[in-house]
Order: structure tokens, then sequence, then C-alpha cells
């Protein structure tokens, strides 16, 4: 299983502006390896033309 | 009055000028004196509102004027809807006092259809993470055995309409709030399709997976408020613009002949369940069968696919819908919800569109799999309610949900009680149906009720307090 590293874990909150005490940080590291299966399970072979379901068309509402 | 009426049954009273909404409001609220201290359901009653809605109920019946099946309905509302010049504190420190200036618009909905709103329900803190005892109010407890937990978030809700409190309420559902409420408290509850209700006004969970349904007592009332629920609204911008058929037309004419699909490995192999929830749905399959429902099995992509891609996307939604406060009032979220925002910091945006683009193929694999068919049907929950302090961790879910599944594609999924297990405590069924069908999954589900006896039994605090009113 994946382990998230002390200064990666840093980083990543940090980047999300984030402050996170000693225990929680544990029960992050503790976490981790799930939050990295999941992320596992959505990276398929899939090639780049597979759209995400977040893409949209125009309505004719759109239009007036 | 005697006994806790349906929706359908008051409704009817209520029509012929037998059941007078001031009485049956003033029977909610002696219900909620006497229990809410125990149950912990309602954060806020609005007694003067509830009564001055039921006399205007009343004065319209008595004036002859044409009202709806929600005319004079006590009603409570999930604490992440605004309500208008009502406090709506989203269950958390942060908006203690939060007094919004307009109404959500499934509130003002339900106002219209002449409905009595009764208050303000518990649940977990931005309908997130729970049970938490580290938040100005304490979360809500199982009618059924108050030792016990009623699931999330929509638990107030499901608490007060298995009481009697209320005869139906509003609930949210970003992975299952609405249907695992309504299977621990033994109720009814349905997820309508994504964009069938506004979202205008509810606090958001996860932007693409939030759905707004009712909670009831039984299908037929889920039906009767979901009518006056649905609707195009230009608030959200999900929001679907179809035409909305009648739920209550098809209730009744049988459902012989209908097919239904059973996702077996889902509650059997992927997550096995509890020896009493797994006697509910074979229980449940066999008086479908025996109805004249077509019976057949279905496979898709193992359970934790679903609930991967599910997790991920609202993970990664609530981190952006709750990042100013998370950046600014941190140490104010209870402890579980920092949690999770601290887990939505882990996930980057590659991860996210990656998640975005295994919805769209699990997505098709289910519209595949529902061609012949006209509802599926799997498990709600694994078990029956634990103990209220013996819910694990729900932050690092390692089991995968049964909901989420339905909250990914969108499509319409409804819990009804199959009956019960382990400690006496409410079991449930699971029916999901194609976009926009509700009023199938309504038909089967008001059947299998109507053919069974578990609509004839409150939990026994609730009879005994109404035997004795």
């Amino acid at each position: 299983m994946p382990e998230l590293e002390d200064a990666a874990l840093d980083f990543l909150l940090a980047r999300a502006g984030l402050s996170a005490t000693e225990e929680q940080k544990a029960a992050l590291r503790a976490a981790y390896p799930h939050i990295a299966a999941m992320m596992e399970r959505v990276r398929k072979p899939r090639g780049r033309m597979a759209e995400p379901v977040l893409t949209y068309g125009f309505a004719e509402e759109d239009l007036q | 009055m005697s006994g806790i009426p349906t929706i359908a049954e008051a409704a009817r009273l209520i029509a012929a000028k037998k059941l007078s909404p001031v009485e049956l409001t003033r029977a909610c609220l002696g219900r909620v004196k006497e229990l809410n201290g125990e149950l912990h359901a309602f954060l806020l009653v609005t007694e003067e509102r509830a009564m001055t809605d039921a006399r205007a109920a009343e004065a319209a019946i008595m004036a002859g004027k044409p009202v709806g099946p929600l005319c004079g309905i006590p009603i409570a509302l999930k604490d992440i809807v605004d309500t208008k010049d009502i406090r709506t504190t989203c269950h958390s420190k942060i908006l203690r006092d939060n007094v919004p200036d307009t109404d959500a618009t499934c509130a003002v909905k339900l106002a219209e259809a002449g409905s009595v709103l009764v208050g303000k329900t518990a649940t977990h803190e931005f309908a997130d993470g729970g049970p938490s005892f580290d938040l100005p109010w304490p979360p809500a407890r199982n009618p059924w055995n108050t030792a016990h937990f009623t699931a999330g978030s929509s638990s107030g809700t499901g608490a007060g309409v298995a009481a009697g409190l209320v005869l139906g309420g509003i609930g949210t559902d970003t992975g299952g709030s609405i249907r695992g409420p309504a299977a621990l408290c033994g109720i009814a509850g349905l997820k309508p399709t994504y964009g069938l209700v506004s979202r205008a006004g509810v606090a958001p969970a996860a932007y693409t997976l939030d759905h707004i349904g009712p909670m009831a007592w039984t299908a037929e009332d889920c039906a009767l408020m979901l009518q006056a629920l649905a609707g195009h609204d230009p608030r959200d911008p999900a929001s679907a613009s179809r035409p909305i058929p009648n739920y209550t037309a098809q209730l009744g004419s049988g459902i012989k002949g209908m097919r239904v699909g059973v996702i077996h490995h889902f509650h059997a192999v992927d997550y096995p369940v509890s020896a009493g929830t797994q006697r509910g749905i074979d229980a449940a399959i066999a008086t479908l069968r025996d109805l004249g429902a077509v019976v057949s099995d279905v496979t898709l992509s193992p359970l934790a696919e679903w609930h991967a891609c599910g997790n991920l996307i609202s993970l990664t939604e609530r981190a952006a819908a709750y990042d100013e406060w998370g950046r600014t009032r941190f140490g104010d979220f209870s402890a579980s919800v920092q949690q999770r925002l601290l887990l939505g910091a882990m996930v980057s945006g590659v991860d996210y569109v990656q998640a975005v683009r295994r919805r769209r193929e699990l997505r098709a694999e289910l519209q595949a799999a529902m061609g012949g068919l006209d509802v599926v049907l799997t498990a709600v929950q694994p078990h029956e309610a634990p103990r209220i302090d013996e819910v694990p961790d729900q932050n690092v879910r390692q089991e995968p949900s049964f909901t989420m599944p339905f909250n990914v594609t969108g499509y319409p999924a409804m819990s009804i009680c199959s009956g019960f297990g382990a400690g006496d405590l409410p079991v449930a069924i699971q029916l999901v149906g194609k976009p926009f069908q509700e009023a199938t999954v309504l038909r089967i589900a008001d059947a299998f009720e109507k053919a069974t006896p578990f609509r004839d039994r409150r939990p026994a605090l609730v009879s005994g307090l109404v035997a004795a009113q």
C-alpha cells in the first residue's frame, strides 16, 4: 500500500490552506492507502478521448 | 384522534372534514414535546408557525377552497434547507445563529401545497460525517431503540417520521442520506432523479451528487410529497425541464409482469449483509414474485468501483464547497467534518477528473443493464442500526456503500422497510428505477408495502404514547 511521506502531507495541507494536529495527520496517514486505492480504481486505461461526465451542451434557452 | 395517520389517510379525512388540521398539528406537537428530549429529532420546533399554517389550512378547507393532499399535513425540513426568517443551522456551530432571508425552493413548494411546518430537523454537520457529539446539538436517536443510530445525514427527519412527530419531511441525499435513515428508522425515503427536485436554497454537500427528496411512512406518502416537490426551477442550474407525471396514478394497479433485476453480488459477495438484512431481501423478492413480477439477476461492476468514484467526487466537491471556511474557521467544524475536509485535500485535480470520467462509464453500464428492466433491487444498509456509541468512523470507509452507485448515476432510488432483523430493528430494500421513472419505483414499492405487514407497526415508545393520548 502506498504511504504518505510527512513532507508530502505537509505540502498537500499547505496547498489546501488547512492546518492539522499531529493526531489528525496520523489519521490521514492511516487513511491514505484507502484514498490511494480509490484513486487507482478510477484510473483506467481508457485513452485520452474518454470524456468526463461534466462536459455539457447548450440548451434552447442558451440561444434566446 | 387515535393512531398516527399516513399522509394519504390524513388527506382523505381532512378533505372530508373529519379531521381538523389544527387537531392533527396539536397531536404532532404533543408528541414532539413528549419525545424530542429523547430522540433529538428537531433542532428547532416552529410551534407558532405550525399553528398559523394549520389554522390557514383549516380555514381553506372550511371555505371549500380547492386544496391538495398536503393541505394541513405536518411536515419537517432538514436543517440544511433555508427557511426565511427561521434559523437554519446546518447543525453547525458556524451557522448556529444563521437566519436566511429567503426560502429554499422545496420549502416554498411544500408551503404552497398547504403543509404545516413543525420545525427543522437534525442532520450531520453540513450533511456530512457524523454522528458527532462535539456540536451545539446532539445527534438524533433511533425511535426503535434510542441507544441506536438513525444513520445519516437526514437523521432527524428519519427519526421524526418514524416516531410520528410529523407525517413527512424533507431529506437530502449525496451518498445515501435519505435512504440510509429511511432504512434504519423503518420508513420510506425516495431519492429522486438528479434534477427533478430543486436544490436551490439547500446547503451543498457535493454539487453533482446532491439530491432532495421526500421521507414519509409509506411509498404512497412519498408520491404525494414528490408531486408537490418536482418541477423545473431556474434557481437550480441542474434542474430538469420535463413534464411532471401523476405519481399516484399507477399506485394500486398491480405489478404483474414488471421486471425486477436483483444485483445479488452487491449484497451477497461485494459486501455481504447481515443475516436479518438478507432475510428481508429474500422475503421481498419472494413477495414481488408472488405479486407477479418477473425477477432476474443483474451483474454490474463491483460495488467498490462505484464507491470509489462517488467518494472521490464527494470528498473533492465538499472540500471545494467549504474551502473558505476550511481556511478561516477550520476549528469551528466538528472533528468529523474536519477530517473529511483534510481527506479532500489529498485528492488532486487529475484524480477528480479521472473519477468523473469513470462516472460516465458507470452511468453507461447501468443504463445498459437496465435496458430490459423496470427496476433493480439491492440492499440499502449492510445491517440493522448499530448502537450510536459504536458507529465506526465514517471518514475512511473501507466498506462500500449500497446507495452511492445511484448518486453517481443520478437514477431514482428508494428505501422501503422489508421487515425486522436483529434486536427487532428495521431492515430495508432499495428499489432503483430509470431516470424520471419515479412513478414505476413508487408503484412497486407501494404494492410491496400493501402486501406486507410492516407498515402496521410503529416503534414501541410511540405506540405507548399514542395509546395514552
